[in-house]
């Protein structure tokens, strides 16, 4: 925990800074009082970061136990800890900042569709969310089928276009080894803010209050989440008090 | 931890020039070889780019160098240490054994035993090593692979531990606390 604590630096959306106050110790809850510091003239807000106990989190690393070398998709920003935290355990982790893509994907598109003046109908068939979700996975998580053992979903699909999310676990899927475990969050109502997570330990998160990419998109409904990953073959919830739904899906 | 620095910043130099191998030459052409008489020249002393040098093309060698320098193309240090300093800005893809970023690079970083982005750096591009290190404000863009390349059995996989599990719709634990599954969540 200690040397976990001293490595408590983030990187990815923001600074690394953001993530570099030190662990609550085992304290269940904690709220960062220290100020966020940033390099840049684009300095974020200041986050508060807490810790909560993690089930999922628990239950995650229980399936992946005497896996050996693995390999482990994060689709949130690289944080220190995480890595870290799984490399120790002889994972070779990839860290894939998601949401921070598909934010640079859909400015590129806007300003592609403000410089083009003569505006066809055909372009607006290219603006559809469905075509514009194929473009994104055209372009982005392009991994080697079945390469990866377990992946990082965090709360993501509740940030992105439906007809995204549903594309985009389709490609995850195909990504992941039979057997393979997602930990995915789900909210039970829209959150206010943004959040982003790291694994603290093992049975804990960090939460860390970010700079809002984009509002939730969906709450998602237990039905709709099981459609949603109909190819998987086990699915399993832990409901909070925060009412945040962490869920263990296993391919 | 760190290794520090030996090359310390030089006089000014600006150089344009095609491939350079730094165990043949420290970065500088014959026709600067007046200013190496400030380049450190001992064994242990690192080769070094200075801040005002500007390098187009390919770098490459076998021996530890440090940038602090602008440099567009492609650096390749192989068995070596490449240490990107405060005040460098590299446009190029990075091959190293060790890489260690203090300015600003424009690239792919691929360290085959470590990464080590400090504090002051800003990178955009995507990272893979063996073990990486992030200190305390620095920026980063880009995916990150890191660890050990997976080598183990192919029966040793996560589908082991669900040889029992139960059908999804079965699943009798949706959205039903678990037992001791209440989460310590933020009040």
């Amino acid at each position: 925990m200690g040397f976990l604590n001293k490595l408590g630096i983030g990187i990815g959306a923001q600074t690394a800074r953001e993530g570099a106050r030190p662990l609550a110790g085992e304290q269940s809850v904690h709220k960062g009082n220290g100020s966020v510091v940033a390099v840049g003239t684009n300095r974020p807000p200041e986050s508060q970061e807490t810790t909560r106990g993690s089930n999922g989190l628990k239950e995650f690393l229980w399936n992946l136990d005497g896996l050996g070398r693995g390999t482990l998709l994060d689709l949130g920003p690289a944080w220190q800890t995480t890595l870290t935290f799984f490399i120790e355990r002889g994972f070779r982790v990839t860290s894939d900042d998601i949401l921070r893509d598909w934010s640079q994907f859909l400015a590129e598109e806007d300003a592609k569709a403000k410089a083009k003046e003569n505006v066809t109908a055909e372009d607006y068939a290219e603006r559809t969310p469905e075509t514009r979700a194929k473009r994104f996975l055209e372009e982005n998580l392009q991994y080697p089928a079945a390469s990866f053992d377990a992946l990082l979903l965090w709360d993501v699909i509740d940030y992105l276009e439906p007809s995204l999310a549903k594309l985009m676990i389709g490609q995850l899927t195909d990504l992941l080894r039979p057997g393979g475990v997602v930990f995915a969050m789900f909210h039970s109502k829209k959150p206010a803010g943004f959040q982003r997570y790291r694994v603290a330990d093992t049975t804990t998160l960090q939460v860390l209050s970010a700079k809002t990419i984009f509002p939730a998109q969906k709450v998602y409904q237990n039905r709709e989440i099981q459609d949603l990953f109909g190819r998987f073959r086990t699915m399993k919830s832990f409901v909070g008090r925060d009412q945040l739904r962490e869920t263990l899906f296993i391919k | 931890m760190w290794r520090k620095e030996d090359g310390r910043p030089q006089n000014p130099n600006e150089i344009s020039t095609g491939p350079v191998n730094s165990t043949t030459s420290p970065a500088l052409g014959p026709a600067n070889s007046k200013q190496l008489s400030s380049v450190p020249t001992s064994s242990n002393s690192v080769a070094s780019l200075s801040p005002g040098i500007r390098i187009k093309g390919e770098i490459t060698g076998s021996e530890d160098l440090f940038i602090d320098g602008n440099v567009e193309g492609k650096v390749t240090f192989h068995n070596a240490v490449l240490t990107v300093g405060p005040n460098a800005s590299v446009k190029a893809d990075i091959n190293a054994r060790e890489i260690v970023v203090r300015g600003r690079v424009e690239g792919r970083l691929d360290g085959t035993e470590r990464v080590q982005i400090g504090s002051t750096a800003k990178v955009n591009g995507d990272i893979r090593s063996q073990r990486i290190a992030i200190e305390d404000g620095a920026e980063y863009r880009g995916k990150v692979e890191a660890g050990k390349a997976p080598s183990r059995p192919a029966d040793n996989s996560p589908a082991k531990k669900f040889d029992n599990a139960k059908p999804m719709d079965a699943d009798a634990n949706l959205e039903k606390p678990a037992p001791g599954a209440a989460v310590a969540g933020a009040d």
